[in-house]
């Protein structure tokens, strides 16, 4: 669910392209199917994590039949609180010399 | 629309109706993107494996999130529809065996009918309900057994304890139980009609 926060983050997307955004954000280490993705997506949407957009941003560019998506303020916040914490176990991990300061 | 989609689109017949509306025509269009590009990568063979384990996985967890739902929703509703139609025909009865005690009705087989429908009707749904609760035994066949027993324990009892003391018209006790009994069964059969169709309406 946060990988999909995540794509959504910068800009509205529709499906195909949440799932290409994580596919090559995780560099093809986490694949989301059909199934897994509009699952996320119907639970995102009745937890008001996501908002259906209205209008495509390009209507020109792509096919009239796809749905954007993007964050609602609520998810947003949750995207910030969750990544905030994963910042502050990855700061624990590096104060143990788990993580080099580089992060690597 | 190639051979691929087409299989994807009956597959997705594995979700749950409102699910498949809702979302069916973007999954659908989300398979044909990842199919053509991986149709250009070669990789269409692991492509349809982890398409098939996605699918078989999400809709299992689709039809068991929706029939919880509707099922805790329907047997909440007709439980309530049931427990309230006993508790209000107990009522009724006990109130006109109150009404019809001192007067002529009171000859008549009415009260005859009464008296088992309160006794066998308080004892007898409290069994089925307990019964259809914590067995996985048909309910209207718990409903049947139950009443059939309760009706002839306490025909029994009177029996019993009517030997030793004053006589009792038998014909008029033995057709109030038997219409008794045909009251209760028939109401939990059509409780149990009542509460099928509404289910699969709602499916529909």
């Amino acid at each position: 669910m946060f990988h999909i926060l995540l794509a959504l983050a910068d800009k509205e997307r529709h499906g195909y392209e949440i799932m290409r955004e994580v596919d090559e954000r995780t560099e093809g280490k986490m694949r989301v199917g059909p199934g897994t993705l509009y699952g996320s997506i119907k639970r995102m949407l009745n937890d008001g994590l996501i908002e259906e957009l209205d209008e495509r941003p390009d209507p020109e560019l792509d096919d009239e039949r796809r749905r954007y998506y993007r964050l609602s303020d609520f998810g947003r916040r949750v995207a910030i609180a969750e990544a905030e914490r994963l910042d502050k176990l990855v700061k624990s991990a590096r104060s143990k010399k788990l993580l080099s300061a580089r992060g690597t | 629309m190639n051979l691929s989609t087409r299989v994807y689109g009956l597959l997705l017949l594995a979700y749950p109706p409102e699910f498949r509306r809702e979302f069916g025509g973007q999954m659908l269009q989300v398979f044909r993107d990842s199919y053509r590009a991986e149709a250009l990568n070669g990789s269409v063979p692991s492509f349809w494996v982890r398409t098939l384990l996605d699918l078989v996985s999400t809709a299992a967890k689709e039809r068991i999130e929706n029939s919880g739902r509707e099922g805790v929703s329907m047997n909440r509703r007709s439980d309530a529809v049931a427990l309230l139609g006993c508790a209000a025909i107990i009522a009724i009865a006990f109130l006109l065996q109150y009404v019809t005690r001192n007067s002529a009705a009171s000859l008549i087989l009415i009260n005859y009918v009464l008296d088992p429908l309160v006794v066998t009707g308080v004892i007898g749904n409290f069994i089925v309900f307990l019964l259809s609760k914590t067995t996985k035994f048909n309910p209207l066949r718990i409903a049947i057994t139950v009443f059939a027993v309760v009706h002839a324990a306490c025909l029994l009892l009177i029996v019993v304890l009517s030997s030793s003391g004053p006589p009792v018209n038998w014909a008029g006790i033995l057709i109030g139980y038997v219409l008794s009994f045909v009251i209760w069964v028939g109401l939990h059969f059509a409780w149990r009609t009542t509460g099928r169709n509404q289910a699969l309406n709602s499916q529909h």
